[in-house]
């Protein structure tokens, strides 16, 4: 590549390379957001019992799935980084096109739990439990997206061995979108 | 300069982040799946011990136990430098905080100065009946009076004073009608209550989002009803008796 990098991306005050830092920083205020939603949602579920009758139609074989597929794609997202660590730009990218296909399995597996929720009634608007249901899910679904696409621009440039950096920068953040689907999961599929 | 200067960049950064640890990955892999498996198990065995804590403790502690092998092997946290792990806890405790803070205005419904009658009322119709079904749908609350029958089911649109400003009633037009105002009453009398409770106010000419509610009430209810409501009217605008 030609063209200069900017400074910025070339030196640390803090001994942690830039792109990590900022990275980082995107997750500590994500936490803030997620953390926000879900413990909002805790004390609702707590002060409304009722709630428990609309949960109780959740799809747990659903959520489980999904939850096995995330799992599996951090795994992949980690191999990944094994690879570009090694230098192995190819490799990398096969591994993140699996992660890419996990997204995307998870993505086609909740739109038919939403197809069917929604078409039996449990719209976003029908009680508060299923507005917290919609919201919540749908962000996380939000930033699966969002991880997806990222990641096929990181494949992309490490299948030619550039930017081979970029490799973790993406996986921590898959990693984090995990994580807060791990807290996702029991709130909405197991502590009914 | 080229890309691979960033890279060496942060494989050089003296703390042995990049390549310097072995993690199994496998393993812990493994390990977030065995304990996956659990945390879908625990509601079964829950369920058939009737000891609902184990769901509890299989659905969140298992979580907190793999959202940190995830943050620390796969996420690599553990290598991170403490500045970074500050940050995190930093905003981790903020969050807390925040939720400690509106966590008692939220999980209760009433305090020494106020009451959240949507909340109560929300509570009441879900776990009265299998109203969640049918959600716009109110059941009748069981033991009739008619003080618990307005609060439960007009107060939503009327509010708990009669006053026409229940949490529902801002969204509707034409607006509930305001039971506290004198020129309501002008020309209303206690018959045409009970016809608009029994049939609705699309039975009078008015709108129908003021729906019928004969089939929840008795005569002897609605003629109950009418008088809580005509009790709103203000000193001297109450019509007199049928
Ligand atoms: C879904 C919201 C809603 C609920 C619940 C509701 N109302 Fe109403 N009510 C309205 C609206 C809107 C009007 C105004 C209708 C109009 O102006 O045409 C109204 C009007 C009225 C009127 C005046 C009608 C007239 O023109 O004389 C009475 C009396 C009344 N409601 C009693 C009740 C009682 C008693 C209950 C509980 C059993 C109740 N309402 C429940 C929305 C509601």
């Amino acid at each position: 590549m030609a063209h200069a990098k900017p400074l910025a991306t070339l030196r640390s005050a803090t001994g942690i390379p830039t792109g990590r830092l900022a990275v980082w920083w995107v997750l500590a205020s994500e936490v803030v957001i997620f953390g926000g939603l879900l413990g909002v949602y805790l004390m609702h579920r707590i002060g409304h019992p009722e709630w428990a009758d609309a949960a109780a139609h959740t799809q747990t074989w659903i959520g489980a799935l999904n939850t096995f597929v995330l799992l599996t794609s951090s795994f992949t997202a980690v191999l990944a980084h094994q690879a570009a660590e090694k230098g192995n730009g190819k490799e990398a990218a096969k591994f993140l096109c699996f992660t890419i296909l996990g997204a995307m399995t998870f993505l086609v597996v909740k739109s038919f739990e939403w197809y069917n929720e929604i078409s039996h009634g449990y719209t976003i608007t029908a009680n508060t439990f299923w507005s917290f249901y919609y919201t919540a899910a749908g962000l996380h679904a939000l930033h699966v997206i969002a991880g997806a696409i990222i990641m096929g621009v990181v494949a992309f440039d490490a299948f030619r061995g550039r930017e081979l950096h970029r490799v973790e920068l993406i996986g921590i953040y898959w990693h984090f979108v995990d994580v807060v689907w791990i807290f996702l999961f029991p709130l909405l599929y197991i502590a009914k | 300069m080229s890309e691979n200067n960033e890279h060496e960049h942060s494989n050089d950064d003296g703390h042995g982040h990049d390549g310097g640890h072995h993690v199994n990955y496998f393993k812990i892999y493994v390990v977030l799946v065995v304990l996956f498996l659990i945390s879908v198990a625990g509601p079964e065995v829950g369920e058939m011990t009737g000891l609902r804590w184990i769901t509890l403790i299989t659905a969140f502690g298992i979580a907190v136990v793999k959202a940190n092998l995830v943050i620390q092997n796969f996420m690599h946290l553990r290598w991170e430098k403490n500045l970074m792990k500050w940050v995190l806890a930093t905003s981790l405790i903020l969050m807390f905080l925040m939720v400690a803070g509106i966590s008692p205005d939220v999980m209760n419904h009433e305090g020494n100065n106020w009451e959240n009658v949507a909340a109560k009322a929300a509570v009441e119709r879900g776990v009265d009946g299998e109203a969640e079904e049918e959600t716009m749908v109110v059941a009748a609350p069981v033991g009739f009076t008619p003080q618990g029958a307005f609060q439960t089911v007009c107060a939503t649109c009327h509010g708990t004073a009669g006053d026409g400003n229940g949490p529902a009633g801002a969204a509707l037009d034409p607006p509930p009608a305001n039971f506290t105002d004198a020129a309501f009453w002008a020309d209303r009398d206690k018959q045409r209550i009970m016809t608009v409770i029994q049939d609705g106010a699309a039975a009078v000419g008015g709108s129908s989002l003021m729906a019928p509610f004969g089939a929840l009430y008795t005569d002897e209810q609605v003629s109950e009803l009418a008088d809580y409501v005509i009790s709103f009217a203000p000193d001297g605008a109450a019509p007199g008796g049928e």
